[in-house]
């Protein structure tokens, strides 16, 4: 059995962003395994762990720096890596049509998927497209938002949770992708044994041209970038406790309309 | 006209804030002026707030010890003054000093047998007892995941350690500021916040006063630089201070981590605070039964010196802004990982970035000045959070003695400790003195 894990690059949601140019982001921040796909990363190392023969191979479009956060995937109980870099792409990094071409023609010409797991998003675009493109590309089922998962014989049954309140199971037929949600698990983070282990676990570098693919027809590029707003605006609401709360649920309810 | 006082006091983080509490209860009307919203909210709130004995000299041991004194009676201390925050709490975890080639600890030792610390030698058996996750071979000497021989399997043990009962952190450093300034308020102290010091007054050799960042002009014949890492910047505003010292503080950035206990290890309950200089770091309990993963400057590790503005202002780049670096949460978790092999270590950094007033040689300096009526409580280096009550004390005194004729550059200033009765000589934190090459030269003081 072979799983595929698709894991990206990105920043630490906890960095401080500042746009370069108004094209990009600088990147002298500290990158990390998107946090959704540590969730797909435990899940594959589980299934794997129950399943004699089992190999969980992590993918990786990205910089050379991206060998990092293999790295870290290979900790978490990847056997092994494969980065698809994308050094020398003077069009920038590509969008999820040439991310999904990528991943489906390095995954095609390295094995036969038996599942393939992603995160439900990456937090740095929350594009959502990628996972739906690349099963578009291996014409295989897909599923997002997954929260529980099993395999049953030649299918999978993933429990989705859909708008908020409900939540489906779907039978899909094996090899499939699935998006992993915050409620599938756990993350299991590596612990010193585990680092020690991944060190000597292989990464295989592949350049964008060395890819057997069809170059999407279209593509998407950012014309403009802006940091978003995000000043805060203490208030300090006074007078008695009582008071205080009623305006306290009045904001909340009129103004960030979150009750 | 000028608002007038007896002292003003630079800065309300854990050092001063106690300064002005014990000046007011001798008789001084005093102002506290700080840049910040509210008591320590600067350096302060990003202290470890640990509170243990071992020191590299027999003072910062005695110090140590007297300090530990205040937190267990800090209701007294504060004279029972009510805080609508609450108040701070001591957690008496203990504290094991692990023997090792990266503290001194045979002086250590002998440090505790002359001041009377209570401790205990546990041998590896019994800190395998107390603390199971541990794996207690020699990881010595310390070094970063960058370095291929990090990764080395060890073949020696160590030695065991030292257990000091008494010992633990304070488990909010803001709140206990807070709790000071409410009780220097109860006996008349005043605090002034948004308030950023533009000028030093002086004429004649002697303070005036402060000019605030808004024209504010307050008067006051005695001036404490208690500003935490922006104390260079305050004494450079001071005619002839900074020239005056042989002793220079500066601001040096530092990484604290969190990262989880490993499952099933209640640490939270059941750990102690410990120093580990075999791999250069020290932990203790943080709530949600993480690891509080502090470092002990190993000399390994790239020391980061930066302006404070600058800093809190999150500029100067990575590994000089107020951002922590992947780099150094790998190296000090993977550090602790060797130590704690069931540790997991979270992909995404966890933790607080924070700056420690660094003196030269790592000690303070709590001292006078060659400006008359301007006094420097600085350069605590990381270390001197537990020591505050105590600094507090000796420093009004020190304050009280020069102001009525003592000349303390000449007949150094004693001290009498309140609980433990030992005597300090305070010129040993003299501004002129000579680099103390006793000193641990590190976060341990």
């Amino acid at each position: 059995m072979k799983i595929y894990v698709c894991v990206k690059h990105v920043p630490d949601s906890a960095a401080t962003i500042t746009v370069v140019d108004a094209k990009a982001i600088d990147t002298g921040i500290t990158f990390l395994v998107n946090p959704y796909d540590e969730h797909a990363l435990t899940e594959a190392a589980m299934i794997a762990g129950q399943t004699d023969g089992a190999e969980v191979i992590a993918v990786c479009v990205g910089p050379p720096s991206a060998a990092n956060t293999l790295r870290s995937a290979l900790a978490m109980g990847s056997d092994r890596g494969i980065l698809v870099s994308t050094e020398g792409e003077t069009a920038g990094l590509p969008d999820s049509m040439a991310t999904a071409r990528a991943l489906a023609a390095v995954i095609t010409a390295d094995g036969q998927p038996d599942l393939i797991l992603t995160g439900k998003e990456g937090i740095d675009t929350e594009g959502m497209q990628t996972m739906f493109r690349l099963a578009q590309q291996l014409d295989m089922p897909a599923a997002t938002n997954v929260t529980a998962l099993e395999l049953a014989g030649d299918h999978v049954l993933a429990t989705c949770e859909k708008e908020p309140g409900t939540r489906e199971v779907l039978q899909l037929t094996r090899p499939c992708v699935l998006a992993a949600g915050k409620g599938l698990n756990t993350p299991k983070y590596p612990t010193f044994p585990d680092i020690v282990k991944a060190r000597k676990k292989t990464i295989n570098t592949i350049t964008w041209e060395q890819l057997d693919m069809v170059p999407a027809a279209g593509g998407i590029e950012i014309e403009h970038l802006e940091p978003a707003d995000e000043a805060r605006r203490p208030k300090a609401l006074e007078g008695d406790a009582a008071s205080v709360a009623a305006e306290l649920v009045r904001i909340l309810r009129e103004e960030a309309k979150v009750l | 006209m000028s608002k007038q006082y007896d002292a003003i006091i630079i800065g309300a983080g854990i050092i001063g804030a106690p300064i002005a509490y014990e000046l007011t209860r001798m008789g001084y009307k005093t102002l506290s002026v700080d840049k910040l919203a509210d008591a320590g909210e600067g350096s302060t709130a990003g202290s470890c707030a640990i509170v243990r004995a071992h020191y590299s000299t027999e003072d910062g041991v005695a110090m140590a010890y007297e300090g530990f004194k205040y937190w267990l009676d800090w209701e007294n201390y504060l004279d029972h003054v009510e805080d609508e925050k609450g108040l701070a709490k001591y957690m008496n975890t203990g504290s094991l000093l692990i023997k090792s080639q990266g503290h001194k600890w045979r002086d250590v030792q002998k440090h505790y047998d002359a001041v009377g610390v209570q401790y205990e030698e546990w041998d590896n058996d019994k800190i395998l007892k107390e603390i199971p996750v541990l794996d207690l071979h020699e990881f010595w000497p310390v070094k970063r995941p960058e370095d291929p021989t990090f990764f080395d399997e060890p073949s020696k043990m160590l030695e065991g350690g030292i257990f000091c009962p008494e010992g633990g952190y304070v488990n909010d450093p803001t709140l206990s500021t807070h709790n000071v300034m409410r009780a220097a308020e109860a006996k008349g102290a005043e605090f002034q916040f948004n308030a950023e010091v533009a000028k030093i007054r002086s004429a004649d050799g002697k303070v005036q006063g402060i000019t605030l960042t808004d024209g504010t002009e307050i008067d006051a014949p005695v001036v404490v630089n208690c500003a935490g890492p922006h104390s260079f910047k305050i004494n450079q505003l001071a005619e002839g201070v900074w020239e005056g010292c042989n002793i220079k503080t500066k601001a040096l950035r530092h990484e604290v981590m969190y990262c989880p206990a490993p499952e099933g290890y209640d640490y939270l309950n059941d750990g102690y605070h410990q120093s580990d200089g075999d791999i250069g770091c020290y932990v203790r309990p943080e709530v949600g039964n993480l690891y509080l993963i502090g470092s002990e400057d190993p000399d390994c590790d790239p020391q980061e010196w930066v302006d404070p503005d600058e800093f809190y202002a999150g500029k100067g780049g990575h590994g000089r802004d107020n951002q922590l670096t992947d780099e150094q949460w790998k190296a000090q978790c993977y550090r602790l990982g060797r130590r704690v092999p069931t540790l997991q270590v979270p992909n995404q950094p966890n933790g607080v970035v924070d700056l420690y007033d660094c003196s030269d040689d790592w000690i303070p300096v709590y001292d006078k000045s060659d400006l008359g009526g301007f006094y420097m409580a600085i350069g605590t280096s990381g270390n001197q959070y537990k020591n505050a009550p105590v600094v507090g004390r000796m420093m009004a005194e020190l304050i009280d003695a020069c102001e009525k004729g003592l000349d303390h550059d000449a007949e150094p200033f004693q001290y009498k400790m309140k609980y433990t009765g030992r005597m300090v000589d305070v010129g040993f934190y003299s501004r002129r003195r000579e680099i103390n090459y006793n000193s641990s030269f590190s976060v341990n003081g």
